[in-house]
């Protein structure tokens, strides 16, 4: 009996083994318990990626996938930990940003070869998405958004405080504006008028980032110069600290305080991604929230040209997968690619051209409102250093609104550590 | 005669074999990677690098330890520092006339001499003109890392001992309590951070309620300056307390009831009895506890890492934390090595200490 017993689970672990590939996929923004496989009805990104994930176990035939637990915070140190154990997951996601990092150690498959045999036509991806997969002539990874820095706008507050016309906020086109903006709104509502994580993570430094990019200059060069300490960089923090300083903002709040003043109807403005645009129209849909009536509007240029911050979420193999397991990846990567529109449903940019020019996209909620935000993309110049720098930069900034360092010593002392860490 | 001699063979063999696998996993497992992080913290090391080719790594001899530790024109001033150095001198003074007048026993008098040179000594560094330190946040970081030990080994053992005294009864109201307190040692990390988070936001949290309830404004815990330093060590008192307190209600436990009995009739009851007799019966125990407390929370991580992200502006980054960045965020697994060499040297010293006060007769 026993015998026969073990003959069984042999028998079915090698059939399962024979016809199954098992894909081990890693990934960032957060768990989602009962996403399902219906991929169009989910809300929010990790239910709609999760959703992207599970119908491709369903319905890719002999694939199985298993998501990685991984949490956000530590997700390159996991990532980096895996790879240099040789043990990578077979499919993760990255952002642009760590290409350089990656690819440039030799730890990603270079894929530009296999992609049409899979099904996947870069030709369809638009300049940006193109741009971000690539590292040194090859293609490195499938794109899946561009995503970028946004306002979020509180159109009741705005109203009230007669910020709106022809149904469209009214925003600031320069740093005297912002501050006028923001005394109306105090005057008329009371609340505040601007609100963004400035405590904890980075979002306070992709806001000051794109107020220097409107001016032209950048925290350094591709030649590994650090350029911080600069009037450009002056102007942008102080266009912030007036808001701090006239207590009409409060550069207290961490991402889920923020993002909750924000619903309450406390502030009129909320500086955050495109990741949230799909979330926050159905907190404005329900009854009883602070937030009824929701704009969604492209960061303003404050100052003489438009920048936001911008980043790529893109997919990527390692280096070290062969043969079958490969090929499967590749269809798993393809099946994600096919499902772009569903993706774009979080409020991210679309990467495909024919999906960025359907109907379907084009009537995605608030789309049309933020349709200049692809044009103003921007990002730190590409370094190897990336996440160390803009470490640097969050302290440095942080310790200026939080502690009250002085600007010139907060630039100086950013200068210096940047410089170091180019120059390692 | 030839069966004695057998058995007393296999009763070494046994021992051999009894031993072999802690000795085999402690090797394995404790002294390898020990004498490896050293040896990687003489190297340029890059932790990717090295995966994708052995062969990208660099002696570099003492340079890893330069780059953290020291910096350019770097000099040393009896005032660079005043207020630690002049504690130091007052500490150094207080050591050579207290043994002079035989208040203080020769042991207490040398490690009250060598603290206090070491706190003269130590923060006189400083760069001189257009010097700076190649790490700009190392010392700090290390100066973060002394705090928070610094208060949070006090507010343990101290929260701890009143605790025990408290609940010093065989009652099973206090049975119940005893586990109560307990419980929160057994939570992990994770969970004890986020119980934390949740108490300390605030909008949602409990302090933040309590004070608008009496009419104040909520502070904003873990995003300033002056209480996000507090606040992890609050968190850590709170989860620690149970080891500490187990260790002292066991200790409390061996003071014979003879001696209390004794100064009851000497009218020493309640504050007085815990003063005159619990708290020198119990020297050995908080000794004990104070050490390993100071062990422990030299390798504090979690709390920083998860509740402030080291923040703000760095007034909770701590030692583990900027070790864990520079060899995971960073990859350079020399320097992060160097550090943690670094910290094995502050915590090897306080080990020697305990080993040295165990050891010592009272």
């Amino acid at each position: 009996m026993k015998h026969v017993l073990f003959t069984a689970i042999a028998a079915a672990t090698m059939a399962t083994g024979a016809s199954a590939q098992e894909i081990s996929l890693a990934r960032f923004f957060g768990a989602c318990e009962d996403a399902g496989t219906d991929t169009t009805v989910t809300t929010g990104e990790a239910c709609i990626i999760q959703s992207i994930i599970n119908a491709a176990d369903a319905e890719l035939d002999g694939i199985t996938i298993t998501t990685l637990p991984t949490d956000w915070g530590n997700y390159y140190d996991q990532l980096k930990a895996a790879y240099a154990g040789g043990t990578p997951p077979d499919i993760h996601v990255m952002h642009r940003h760590r290409v350089p990092e990656f690819a440039g150690l030799g730890a990603l498959r270079e894929i530009s070869g296999d992609l049409e045999a899979a099904g996947i036509d870069p030709a369809d991806w638009s300049p940006a998405a193109l741009d971000a997969v690539s590292y040194e002539g090859g293609i490195y990874g499938v794109p899946m958004d561009v995503h970028a820095n946004l306002w979020h706008v509180n159109m009741e507050i705005m109203e009230a405080a007669g910020l709106v016309e022809d149904g469209r906020p009214i925003l600031p086109t320069s740093p005297e504006e912002l501050l006028e903006h923001a005394q109306m709104v105090r005057e008329a509502t009371g609340q505040d008028y601007l609100a963004a994580d400035f405590a904890q993570f980075p979002l306070g430094v992709r806001l000051v980032l794109a107020l220097i990019w409107q001016q032209g200059s950048n925290v350094f060069d591709e030649d590994g110069t650090a350029t911080i300490d600069t009037e450009e960089a002056r102007n942008a923090i102080a266009a912030v600290t007036q808001l701090f300083d006239a207590g009409l903002a409060n550069p207290q709040l961490n991402y889920a305080d923020s993002q909750q003043a924000f619903l309450n109807g406390e502030a009129a403005i909320l500086v955050n991604g495109t990741w949230v645009v799909d979330l926050y129209t159905a907190e404005a849909e329900q009854e009883g929230t602070g937030l009824n009536s929701y704009y969604v509007a492209d960061f303003p240029t404050i100052f003489e040209t438009g920048a936001t911050w911008a980043d790529s979420h893109i997919w990527a193999i390692p280096a070290s997968l062969e043969g079958e397991e490969y090929q499967a990846a590749l269809r798993v990567l393809a099946f994600i690619n096919d499902h772009n529109i569903d993706w774009a449903r979080t409020g991210h940019i679309a990467i495909r051209e024919s999906v960025i020019t359907s109907d379907a996209y084009a009537s995605l909620p608030h789309r049309s409102e933020y349709a200049g935000t692809a044009e103003l993309a921007q990002d730190m110049p590409s370094s190897d250093r990336y996440g160390a720098i803009q470490d640097v930069l969050n302290r440095e900034l942080q310790a200026i609104w939080l502690t009250g360092k002085p600007v010139a010593d907060a630039l100086a002392d950013a200068e210096i550590d940047v410089q170091d860490l180019l120059d390692r | 005669m030839r069966d004695r001699s057998r058995s007393r063979m296999s009763q070494t063999q046994a021992a051999a074999i009894l031993l072999a696998p802690f000795l085999i996993t402690y090797t394995l497992f404790l002294i390898y990677p020990f004498f490896r992080g050293v040896w990687i913290s003489l190297h340029d090391w890059n932790l990717l690098a090295v995966a994708f080719n052995p062969d990208a790594t660099e002696f570099v001899g003492f340079r890893n330890y330069e780059r953290v530790m020291w910096g350019r024109n770097i000099e040393w001033g009896l005032f660079a520092a005043p207020f630690w150095q002049i504690t130091g001198l007052i500490g150094l003074a207080l050591s050579v006339i207290l043994r002079r007048v035989d208040r203080l026993s020769r042991f207490n008098a040398i490690a009250l001499g060598l603290a206090s040179l070491l706190l003269v000594f130590l923060p006189g560094f400083h760069p001189g003109e257009g010097g700076r330190w190649y790490d700009r946040r190392f010392w700090p970081t290390v100066g973060n890392t002394l705090v928070f030990v610094g208060l949070a080994v006090p507010g343990v053992t101290i929260s701890a001992l009143v605790l025990a005294a408290a609940m010093n009864r065989e009652t099973r109201a206090m049975g119940a309590l005893r586990t109560l307190f307990f419980l929160s040692q057994v939570l992990s990390v994770t969970v004890v951070t986020l119980i934390w988070q949740i108490m300390f936001s605030p909008r949602q949290g409990l302090i933040a309620n309590i004070t608008e309830t009496f009419g104040g404004t909520p502070i904003n815990w873990l995003t300033d300056q002056q209480f996000a330093m507090a606040a992890i060590v609050i968190a850590t008192i709170w989860w620690s307390l149970g080891i500490a307190m187990i260790l002292f209600l066991a200790g409390l436990q061996d003071i014979s009831q003879d001696i209390y009995e004794a100064a009851a009739l000497d009218n020493a009851r309640g504050v007085r009895a815990f003063w005159y007799v619990t708290l020198p019966n119990l020297k050995r125990t908080i000794t004990l506890v104070v050490i390993l407390q100071i062990i422990l929370h030299f390798q504090v991580f979690g709390q920083s890492h998860l509740m402030t992200q080291g923040g703000p502006n760095d007034t909770t980054q701590v030692l583990v934390r900027y070790i864990y960045q520079t060899g995971f965020r960073d990859s350079e697994l020399g320097r992060a090595s160097a550090m943690a060499v670094f910290l094995f040297v502050i915590m090897g010293t306080f080990s020697v200490i305990q080993f040295i006060v165990g050891r010592e007769k009272s």
